[in-house]
């Protein structure tokens, strides 16, 4: 399915999750806590969500404590 | 309670530097302190809409008045060429309208020194514009125009202008079908003023908007087919009024997708924002004003992005 290529697709640079369609827009909503500070990485992803199809994504984020872990790419 | 409530030129007790609550960046204050560079072709332009404001300023041209880019830059040119006292901005007022934009509208008009008129407007009470087709704004300008035009027939102000530029004319814009049906003159796109052309000519008068966000109505936020209703309206007001109190500056929306907030930002503001800390940070402030999800786009902000979603403009 598209949903789940696309979620392969962006895991594959860093941002693991699911996908959930809204129509043109794309939200993946993450596991974990994920830096998205990198606009390399932000232009990947949005790329990558287009090549599927979608001119929108955004991500969902995430309900994670103080404490919760963190998943820094790279 | 009277639709029409007049203000001389003060600004109301509060309120702060016009275009502030907004996130104009700092930047703005310091407009008119250096020599801005206009090229001549925008400086004749400038002269050509002086000439037309000036032709039409009798007995009072009144201006459709947000306190945004266009419509400072027209009321502060007309009250230059005209005179302050043929110069009226009126706001036109609803659930639509931000408080905090209300306030700025009026502190900017104060402060160019014209009269001020709150005109309420009705348009939640029209069931076309609460289904929320792609076409919203031509019922809300036909609203705005309806009454500005009935204000402007009692107190004997023949011409009505808005801050529709050059550029407006080229995109999805069907409230502006609203006004050319009730004869309301845009001179900034008459004379060929684009945007980034008032934004130069705005900071070489020194004007805080000259450099300012752009600030649709809340409507805007969401998507068409999503009915209007004051609660949704006050949920984006409240999320965006979080965001700034946070610190986030430059161009933000807070666009409505039922239980899910999808929040864009500059992308400066992406790069400073999007740490773990920062994230956590959006996400409290935009649940607290009553969504259950919140997301963050991350191409941005785009200006027209539900018409993207919707298929009403291209990608």
């Amino acid at each position: 399915m598209t949903v789940q290529r696309l979620e392969r697709a962006l895991a594959a640079i860093g941002l693991p999750g699911t996908v959930e369609i809204r129509g043109s827009l794309a939200v993946l909503t993450l596991q974990g806590e994920v830096s998205l500070e990198d606009e390399t990485l932000r232009a990947d992803a949005v790329r990558i969500a287009s090549a599927h199809g979608y001119t929108h994504f955004a991500v969902e984020l995430p309900d994670i404590g103080e404490g919760g872990a963190s998943l820094h790419r790279g | 309670m009277s639709d029409v409530s007049e203000h001389d030129a003060t600004p109301p007790s509060g309120a702060q530097e016009p275009g502030g609550s907004r996130g104009a960046p700092a930047s703005a204050a310091a407009a008119g302190d250096e020599p801005v560079d206009v090229p001549d072709a925008v400086r004749a332009k400038e002269a050509l809409l002086a000439e037309w404001l000036r032709a039409h300023a009798h007995p009072a041209l009144a201006i459709g008045f947000s306190g945004g880019v266009d419509s400072t830059y027209l009321a502060a040119v007309a009250a230059d060429a005209a005179g302050p006292a043929r110069v009226v901005a009126v706001i036109g007022t609803s659930a639509s309208l931000a408080d905090d934009q209300h306030a700025d509208a009026r502190a900017l008009a104060a402060r160019l020194g014209v009269r001020v008129v709150d005109l309420a407007t009705h348009e939640m009470a029209d069931p076309r514009y609460v289904a929320n087709p792609s076409n919203r704004c031509y019922f809300c300008k036909s609203e705005l125009w309806t009454r500005v035009r009935a204000w402007a027939a009692e107190q004997g102000v023949e011409t009505i202008a808005d801050g529709t530029n050059a550029d407006d004319v080229r995109g999805h814009r069907p409230g502006a079908v609203a006004g050319r049906e009730r004869g309301v003159h845009s001179p900034l796109a008459h004379v060929g003023l684009g945007k980034d052309e008032i934004r130069i000519l705005s900071r070489a008068r020194g004007l805080p908007t000259w450099d300012a966000p752009s600030s649709p109505c809340l409507a805007s936020r969401l998507p068409y087919g999503t009915p209007v209703t004051h609660a949704r309206l006050r949920q984006v007001e409240g999320a965006e009024r979080a965001l700034r109190a946070l610190g986030l500056a430059g161009d933000l929306r807070v666009r409505h997708h039922g239980e899910l907030a999808r929040v864009e930002l500059s992308r400066a503001e992406l790069g400073r924002w999007l740490s773990p800390a920062g994230m956590r940070a959006i996400r409290s402030a935009v649940r607290q004003a009553g969504f259950a999800r919140v997301a963050v786009d991350l191409r941005g902000f785009r200006s027209g992005s539900l018409n993207v979603l919707e298929g009403v403009t291209a990608a």
